[in-house]
């Protein structure tokens, strides 16, 4: 294998809340939010790996951590075998000059009031470039590079003295594209680049970004929210949920036999430009994604996976667990409210059994049964009571998940998934050590 | 085939600017039949959004429709206005845009309804998010006691106000009935504990959430006709997923109409029974689905379906179509096919405006080549026109 060319580690960046002085003198504890949670990955010379993730995830803020333009909060990058984090300034500078980003929204990455000759010779005088231009003056040769760069990403060397407001959306992604490549760096990480462009203008630069990796080797890391994009682009993904790395794989591999059912749900999400389209009805994922200031323990998914397995002696089926966990989870964000369910099934507050059962139509999304339907009856008999507590533990001790206890970890192999489903399995493992011997015998 | 509840016929709606006048939309043509979801997808500028906005008369200065006619299905006003203003009358159906601006107004709300792109900026983020909704049945409810007025509540802001709201006896807008109906009409759109969260502010809520409570908002005078503006663009693609469920359920279960706008050729698929393709202020071609999808006659519906990265099958370049969105600006605009500088096909026929073609009473396209077959001998050289 070759050496990579970009190793992060245990990534991790948190952002905290009530972190002022005034706070502390109040004696408020501080919040942390945590953007990114400890997430691990390679990235070959030569290869583009996609980040995708919904808004929130966590992808941008890796991509700007990882190149330390915000201060990681722990773990370690390296970049050419050294240590982004414990640079020194001479250092850092030379490491920009390698690595270098282009920006989401092409209207305020640009400065409006420098030409666009200026802002791509920009990173070119900061760096002292050139030395010495011979009879030219520097001026004159960065103008020249400048022009040069425009013509290569597809605009003209005639409109360096135009300022970005006269240019089109796609057009200022050009330039900042052409801007990043003013310092013919390795590296670019590509921050969303075309999810504010419209489609036509957005297969334009797709088209051009694979060109100029072709001609320059260019390495990436192309974070994006759409997954039809990512699989054009990408050699390899990796799909974040709530600053974890759910899933990591070749993307031919990943899109085809998704393993994690994040990825699984994601992809099935995604509405097709075709007529075999029309009425699919997705199994839509329940609820929303958590708050990353208190990311549910164990599998941060396990609050809306359609997968999510039950305790061993318990014998239930996939779709009324998934109720019960909604139920339990409904309980812990005070979505249940037994003032309302007394009022609508008894305002006398006598009849107990009515009350479970309006509250069984209001918040189980399933008919329940057996063992099941007297765990949870007992537990919404607390709740009647009034007492949430012991409702939510007579819920918890007969239904905890495996996934709510343990972290998933990522592991090792060539297409990971951070899930249980596929932990111990040592078959799976297996068969993809294999194939990934068979891929590096192929190289 | 369903009947029509809406007929759009050469709607034309400009802007006067400083800097010229806009031509938004021109002479766009469409029907929504009974129960069906139309589409209208488009890229940025090319008029989409301007479009629903006039069908549901909410054009504001500098911009007003200059011309057109929306006829609307309406037994009731039908026969109301036959005798007094004929013109605006046509069997079952009346056009929106002859009738009284009161009248034209009262339509919001039991007729016609509208979902915004941003549910973040479409609420009041002073008020409760039940209470908004409350204030919209409130409005349907004062209408169907006394038809015609629909004042709705102005809020004030000061120290007056806070003194008046002080002393004076809680002179609220919503009465409790149509608080009880809000809560209802969360609860119709999927919001868990509705009593509670009709309670919250709109920042409390997540934006899937907040475009359901919109949802339900816009459901609260039980239109016929949902307009829906990008209504999951600002979502998240599992977000996406529910709302896209949703609006299928309630058009399904209510029996409305959905004029759905989107640039997103996806949803367009999943949702939409038939489809109208903008481009530059023009619906271009319009059509059953299979039709716009599966045989595209338009240069620039292909180069749409042509430039999005396929998520099954990744092994074919993108083919983008060269250039950028023309300017909308009365004295810019050619006097030829709008997409002649873009099109790969442009010929000399294209140098001049091109009527809608009929291809078989369902598939209308606004191309010469629906006509005639492409010729390359007779060409116009597009990098030179493209200079001009």
């Amino acid at each position: 294998m070759t050496d990579s060319l970009l190793e992060v580690r245990d990534l991790q960046k948190y952002y905290f809340e009530r972190d002022t002085f005034v706070d502390s003198l109040l004696g408020r504890e501080r919040r942390s939010v945590k953007a990114v949670d400890g997430i691990s990955f390679d990235i070959q010379p030569g290869e583009t790996l996609g980040l995708v993730g919904e808004s929130g995830c966590g992808k941008s803020t890796t991509g700007e951590t990882l190149l330390r333009l915000r201060e990681a909060t722990g773990g370690s990058v390296r970049f050419d075998g050294e240590n982004v984090f414990e640079m020194d300034s001479d250092e850092l500078k030379a490491f920009r000059k390698d690595a270098q980003i282009v920006f989401q929204d092409p209207f305020s990455s640009l400065d409006p009031r420098m030409t666009i000759g200026d802002i791509i010779a920009e990173p070119l005088k900061i760096h002292g470039i050139p030395e010495g231009a011979g009879d030219q003056s520097k001026r004159e040769w960065r103008r020249d590079k400048a022009g040069e760069l425009l013509e290569r990403v597809g605009l003209s060397a005639n409109q360096l003295d135009r300022y970005p407001h006269e240019f089109s959306g796609g057009q200022r992604q050009r330039i900042g594209i052409a801007r990043a490549l003013a310092l013919e760096p390795d590296f670019i990480v590509l921050d969303e680049p075309v999810s504010a462009l419209d489609v036509s203008v957005q297969a334009q630069v797709l088209n051009l970004l694979d060109d100029l990796q072709d001609d320059f080797g260019l390495t990436y890391l192309f974070i994006a929210h759409d997954l039809s994009v990512v699989r054009h682009i990408c050699d390899r993904v990796a799909v974040m949920y709530l600053g974890n790395i759910v899933e990591l794989g070749p993307t031919d591999e990943l899109f085809e036999s998704p393993k994690h059912p994040y990825t699984q749900a994601l992809l099935e999400s995604v509405p097709r430009p075709s007529t075999a389209e029309h009425g699919r009805r997705v199994e839509a994922l329940s609820g929303d994604v958590p708050s990353p200031r208190n990311p549910p323990s164990g599998c941060r998914f396990r609050t809306r996976c359609p997968k999510v397995i039950p305790p061993d002696d318990l014998n239930i089926d996939q779709a009324t667990y998934r109720a019960v966990m909604d139920l339990r989870d409904a309980l812990v964000v005070g979505d249940v409210n037994p003032d309302h369910i007394w009022e609508a099934a008894d305002p006398e507050r006598v009849d107990e059994e009515a009350f479970i059962e309006e509250a069984r139509s209001r918040h189980v999304a399933a008919e329940l049964r057996g063992e099941v339907a007297g765990a949870v009856d007992t537990a919404l008999g607390h709740l009647a009571e009034g007492d949430e507590e012991r409702a939510r533990e007579t819920l918890r001790r007969r239904f905890e998940s495996p996934c709510e206890t343990r972290r998933p970890a990522v592991g090792d192999a060539p297409h990971p998934a951070a899930c249980h489903l596929f932990e111990g399995s040592d078959e799976v493992t297996v068969i993809e050590t294999n194939e990934s011997a068979a891929i590096e015998a192929d190289d | 085939m369903a009947d029509p509840i809406l007929k759009v016929r050469d709607l034309t709606t400009r802007f006067f600017t400083e800097e010229g006048q806009v031509n938004a939309v021109e002479h766009v043509s469409f029907d929504v039949e009974d129960g069906e979801i139309f589409g209208i997808v488009g890229e940025s500028g090319s008029g989409k959004s301007v479009t629903a906005l006039s069908v549901i008369d909410l054009i504001e200065s500098p911009g007003r429709v200059t011309d057109g006619e929306i006829w609307y299905r309406n037994e009731t006003l039908a026969d109301e206005f036959r005798g007094s203003t004929p013109d605006a009358v046509d069997g079952d159906f009346v056009d929106v845009r002859r009738l009284p601006k009161g009248v034209r107004r009262s339509l919001r709300g039991p007729s016609f309804s509208m979902v915004f792109q941003d549910p973040m900026s479409s609420f009041n983020p002073s008020l409760t998010v039940g209470e908004q909704i409350a204030e919209a049945v409130e409005v349907q409810r004062r209408a169907r006691s006394n038809p015609r007025s629909t004042r709705s509540r102005t809020q004030g802001y000061g120290l007056g106000k806070l003194v008046a709201d002080t002393l004076l006896p809680s002179q609220r807008y919503v009465s409790d009935e149509s608080m009880d109906r809000a809560v209802e009409l969360l609860d119709q759109v999927g919001i868990p504990d509705p009593e509670d969260r009709a309670e919250e502010y709109p920042h409390q809520f997540s934006g899937g959430m907040l475009q359901r409570a919109m949802i339900a908002q816009a459901l609260a005078g039980e239109p016929d006709i949902l307009v829906a503006d990008e209504p999951t663009t600002a979502l998240d693609v599992t977000i996406q997923a529910q709302i896209l469920n949703l609006l299928r359920d309630l058009q399904e279960h209510e029996g409305m109409s959905i004029l759905m706008i989107t640039h997103d050729l996806g949803v367009i698929a999943r949702m939409c029974d038939r489809v109208g393709v903008m481009y530059a202020g023009e619906i271009v071609e319009r059509g059953p689905l299979s039709d716009i999808f599966d045989n595209p006659v338009h240069p620039y519906t292909q180069g749409l379906l042509g430039s999005i990265p396929d998520v099954d099958d990744p092994s074919t370049r993108l083919e983008p179509i060269s250039g950028n969105v023309p300017s909308l600006i009365d004295s810019e605009m050619p006097n030829a096919c709008y997409f002649a500088d873009r099109c790969p096909n442009a010929m000399n026929d294209c140098l001049t405006r091109i009527p809608e073609y009929e291809l078989d009473g369902r598939h209308s396209v606004r191309c010469v080549l629906a006509e005639r077959e492409y010729d390359p001998n007779d060409a116009i050289d597009t990098e030179v026109y493209a200079d001009d």
